[in-house]
């Protein structure tokens, strides 16, 4: 019998005019687990985490998320999803924002909890335009997790935040994915990617490699993270 | 001051154009298009209709409705009298003018006192052909035995009267033009900034249907856009004391209407505008034709017969037909022409939900 995965991507394919953003992408993710998407800007990361929460549909291939192949509106209830940019709404304050994301996804507490996971909860009063980057990002991804995502997709969500904040952030996202949460992040930084469980690197579109952080260094020849990251990527490029 | 630096500035601007296209179109075509619109408009506009009944038993009369017949300024057929408030009604005439049987025994007398009946609901055109009609009409009586008579017509009103201005005319148009522009830019510009500021893309990996977030968009718009359009319907009536025979209620309904087009059309065409500078290029193309072809400013009767197809398509022509109905004619929902317009703004209605919803998903980035 096969295992039922939070994410199930397979032969994934997509074009953007003679850009071939996706070529046959095929990855799994199991429940509970963190999964990092790691690879150069342009590699593709973005376009697989538009594709897992439906945003765009795949010219080949398949995608599945927590067993619904697809496009699957309902399936998105349980889906939280932080976008690179930190997307909300400048005119409203903290709290708003993290209220409106909490209504359409059908849940109507959680607001404070979540504000306080991500340290604003004195802040719920102020108004997003006048917010510094860190707090930007920290309110985004307060509205990715307000209605408890089984499966949670941050794309790259600890740019601009402060190192000591970075490390509580990891500690939540261990402690939820703990709790059974499905957690996929993208990333370039490489410290980040040593504290993912698996590792996936992805480059012209294409998933290079696929391992834990240990397996990566191994195959790559180095210690280093990112040096082994390197090498596997030139060693692609030569091919 | 630097000639370096201002000249990067300079160059910088115009690098920018030269990857904007559509700015680039909109700046030397578009003024194009709205001068050639208003030039085309003003001079081929049709003279207005009027109708002769000339019932004089005497030689006067038959002068007079020549003369008219030869005035630049009116397009002259013969009527019967009896059927003249039919035509004003149906809108086939503006004016018709009646020549009594005693016409020329009046000329010998001194005073000389046809009947005109205006349509007057248009201050403009109303005046235009009294203007051209008492022109007519001394040039005739000095031509008669005994020159020096008197000319003292009997000028009736369909609507309105001698009293309605043209504040009266364009205001009952303005509450539906004002309320459309403003619904719209504001639609527009906040569904784009929707889309730039990244929450449409966390809208769209949300459980939200597109249909829900269209129906969002409007009832929230229309809501603001109600509470303008009372404003701007108090203002109208209470402050500028505009002429309304009609039900205010009939002429807020009809503005509602015209602000959910506004909502649902700046939805659907900021489909087509990646950044608020090319939203606001959908205003010259949007709104302005609209704004020339709709009848506010010439009756859509007097246009050319090319640019009529043009402004039966435009919501906005309705609207303003439908409001100048209500407050200058005292139109009511039994009346068929209203029931045409009001029907034919809810179907733009209908339409441009469908269009905006459909347009919704494909682009979302």
């Amino acid at each position: 019998m096969s295992e039922t995965y939070a994410v199930d991507v397979s032969g994934v394919e997509k074009r953007f005019g003679d850009i071939k953003a996706l070529d046959g992408v095929t990855l799994r993710v199991r429940q509970g687990e963190i999964y990092g998407l790691l690879g150069p800007n342009g590699a593709g990361k973005t376009t697989l985490i538009r594709a897992i929460v439906g945003l765009i549909a795949p010219d080949a291939g398949s995608v599945a998320v927590l067993g619904r192949k697809l496009p699957d509106l309902d399936v998105l209830r349980q889906v939280g999803y932080m976008t690179q940019q930190a997307a909300l709404y400048p005119g409203l304050s903290v709290g708003e924002n993290v209220a409106f994301f909490a209504a359409i996804n059908g849940v109507e507490s959680g607001v404070d909890e979540v504000l306080r996971f991500v340290h604003l909860d004195n802040r719920r009063d102020s108004v997003v335009a006048n917010l510094s980057g860190g707090m930007r990002q920290r309110c985004s991804l307060a509205c990715a997790l307000v209605h408890r995502p089984k499966l949670l997709l941050l794309d790259e969500p600890t740019v601009g935040v402060d190192p000591q904040l970075r490390v509580e952030f990891w500690d939540s996202f261990r402690r939820m994915a703990a709790e059974g949460t499905t957690i996929i992040v993208s990333s370039h930084v490489m410290d980040e990617a040593d504290r993912c469980q698996r590792l996936g690197l992805i480059q012209y579109g294409r998933l290079l490699t696929e391992g834990t952080p240990g397996e990566v260094r191994e195959r790559g020849g180095s210690q280093n993270l990112e040096a082994a990251f390197l090498a596997l990527a030139g060693r692609q490029a030569e091919s | 001051m630097s000639g370096h630096r201002v000249a990067a500035i300079t160059r910088r601007l115009l690098q920018g154009f030269r990857r904007d296209r559509r700015t680039l179109a909109l700046l030397f075509v578009a003024p194009l298009v709205i001068l050639g619109l208003l030039g085309y408009l003003i001079r081929n506009t049709v003279v207005p209709e009027v109708g002769v009944a000339n019932q004089d038993q005497g030689p006067l009369g038959g002068a007079v409705a020549s003369a008219l017949a030869k005035s630049s300024h009116l397009s002259v057929s013969t009527i019967d009298a009896s059927e003249g408030d039919a035509k004003l009604k149906d809108g086939s005439i503006t004016a018709y003018i009646v020549l009594p049987a005693n016409f020329t025994q009046q000329a010998q007398a001194g005073v000389i006192a046809p009947e005109i009946h205006l349509e007057g609901s248009q201050p403009n055109q109303s005046a235009g052909v009294l203007q051209a009609v008492q022109a007519a009409l001394g040039a005739a009586a000095s031509g008669a035995p005994g020159a020096g008579v008197r000319v003292a017509p009997h000028v009736t009103y369909l609507y309105g009267g001698p009293d309605l201005d043209t504040l009266d005319f364009f205001g009952a148009a303005a509450i539906g033009m004002i309320v459309f522009f403003l619904v719209f830019v504001i639609t527009i510009v906040s569904f784009l900034n929707e889309r730039s500021q990244g929450t449409l893309e966390r809208l769209m990996a949300s459980p939200l249907r597109r249909g829900e977030i269209v129906l969002g968009y409007m009832v929230g718009f229309t809501v603001l856009a109600l509470v303008q359009s009372a404003e701007v319907l108090v203002f109208c009536l209470a402050v500028l004391k505009i002429h309304n025979q009609g039900n205010v209620l009939l002429i807020f309904g009809i503005e509602a209407l015209m602000a959910i087009v506004a909502v649902n059309l700046g939805i659907f065409l900021s489909m087509f505008a990646r950044t608020e500078f090319q939203a606001v290029q959908f205003i010259p193309l949007a709104i302005v034709p609209q704004f020339l072809l709709s009848g506010i400013l010439f009756p859509v009767s007097s246009e050319p017969k090319a640019l009529q197809y043009v402004s039966d398509v435009l919501p906005l022509t309705y609207a303003v037909n439908a409001l100048r109905d209500v407050m200058l004619k005292g139109a009511d929902l039994t009346w068929p022409s209203l029931q045409l317009d009001v029907g034919v703004v809810a179907g733009f209605v209908v339409l441009l939900i469908a269009a905006g919803t459909a347009t919704l998903r494909r682009r979302i980035a």
